[in-house]
C-alpha cells in the first residue's frame, strides 16, 4: 500500500481508511471505493428525462468525453447513446505517475438504450454536448403537443 | 422533483425507488482520481453541468474544497419524467500534505471534469545528487 505524503491523516480519513483496509483484507483486492461518493450513482453514466409542452429532452450525465466519439442511433423509439472515455490518457504523456491515492471515477465504454414515448418527430432529433452534459431534444408531432384553448368569453 | 407521472416511458432496468430519490440531497460528492507524480500530485474530478464560471477552488490552511454549481440546463417549463440525478451542486474537501506549494495550485475544467495539479513545493522535489568520481 502506497505511503501517501497527502496527509490522511485527519481522523476522518484514518476511519476510511482502516475500514478500507478492512474491506481489502475481506475481498482481498481493492474492491470497495474507498469513499461513499461513489454509491452514489444509480448508473454510469445517468440519464434525466423530461418533457414541455412541445418537446422532449434527455440529458446523460457524461463527462470528460471527445464529442466526436458520442455515438447516437435511433432506431423505432429506442435512443442509442454509446461512447466512452480513458482516463488513464487524460495526464500528458510526460508525466510519470508514481502512484495514485483515489481511482473513483468510470473509465471504459457505455452504452445506454432508451425507450422514447410515442409520438415523437424522430426526423427531429437535435443532440449537443456542452459541460459533460449531452443534451438531446426531440420535438413533439404536431397532434401530440400539448395545445392551449383559448376560451372566449361572449 | 421526481415525478412519478409519465411512467409509461419504461426503462427496464433496476432502479432506486423514487422516494429514496427525493430524499437525497442535492450537494453531490464527486468521484474523484487523484495521481501522485514526480513533482506534484493531480486531482481528477467529475462534474458534469458545471460551466467554468461556476467552479470555485479554494485552499484554507491545509484544506482544499472544490464546489461546483450546475448551471442552467433544463428548460423552465420542464416536467420530470424520469430522474437517475437531481444534485444541484458538487462539493468535496480534501486535507492536504505539507508538501504541497499551496501558491502554485493550477485548476482547469474541460467538459465536465475539473483537473487540479498541486506542485510539490521545491524542499521536496526527488533531486539526483550527482556523484563524484574523483
Amino acid at each position: 500500500m502506497l505511503r501517501p505524503w497527502f496527509s490522511l491523516s485527519d481522523p476522518i480519513w484514518q476511519d476510511f481508511d482502516r475500514l478500507n483496509r478492512e474491506m481489502e483484507r475481506i475481498f482481498n483486492e481493492n474492491y470497495f471505493s474507498p469513499t461513499v461518493s461513489s454509491s452514489q450513482r444509480v448508473a454510469i453514466p445517468a440519464v434525466n428525462i423530461g418533457e414541455t409542452a412541445d418537446k422532449i429532452y434527455i440529458y446523460l450525465f457524461a463527462p470528460g468525453l471527445d464529442p466526436k466519439d458520442l455515438d447516437l442511433t435511433i432506431e423505432k423509439n429506442m435512443l442509442t447513446i454509446s461512447a466512452g472515455r480513458d482516463t488513464s490518457k487524460e495526464l500528458e504523456e510526460d508525466k510519470k505517475v508514481t502512484g495514485y491515492y483515489r481511482k473513483e471515477r468510470f473509465s471504459g465504454r457505455f452504452r445506454r438504450v432508451i425507450a422514447l414515448p410515442e409520438g415523437l418527430d424522430t426526423s427531429s432529433i437535435d443532440a449537443k454536448y456542452s459541460n459533460g452534459i449531452l443534451a438531446v431534444t426531440i420535438n413533439k408531432k404536431e397532434e401530440e403537443q400539448t395545445k392551449k384553448i383559448e376560451v372566449k368569453v361572449s | 422533483m421526481a415525478d412519478v407521472k409519465g411512467t409509461e416511458m419504461a426503462v427496464k432496468e433496476e432502479r432506486v425507488p423514487v422516494q429514496e430519490q427525493k430524499t437525497r440531497p442535492v450537494v453531490v460528492t464527486p468521484p474523484v482520481d487523484i495521481y501522485e507524480l514526480e513533482d506534484g500530485v493531480v486531482l481528477f474530478a467529475d462534474m458534469p453541468g458545471v460551466p467554468k464560471d461556476k467552479i470555485d477552488v479554494e485552499v484554507d490552511k491545509n484544506v482544499l474544497t472544490i464546489r461546483g454549481e450546475i448551471g442552467q440546463v433544463v428548460p423552465k417549463d420542464i416536467t420530470p419524467l424520469y430522474v437517475e440525478f437531481n444534485g444541484k451542486a458538487y462539493e468535496r474537501a480534501f486535507t492536504l500534505g505539507p508538501d504541497v506549494d499551496v501558491s502554485k495550485i493550477e485548476a482547469s475544467m474541460n467538459a465536465g471534469v475539473l483537473k487540479i495539479f498541486l506542485p510539490k513545493s521545491e524542499e521536496v522535489k526527488p533531486k539526483k545528487i550527482e556523484v563524484k568520481v574523483e
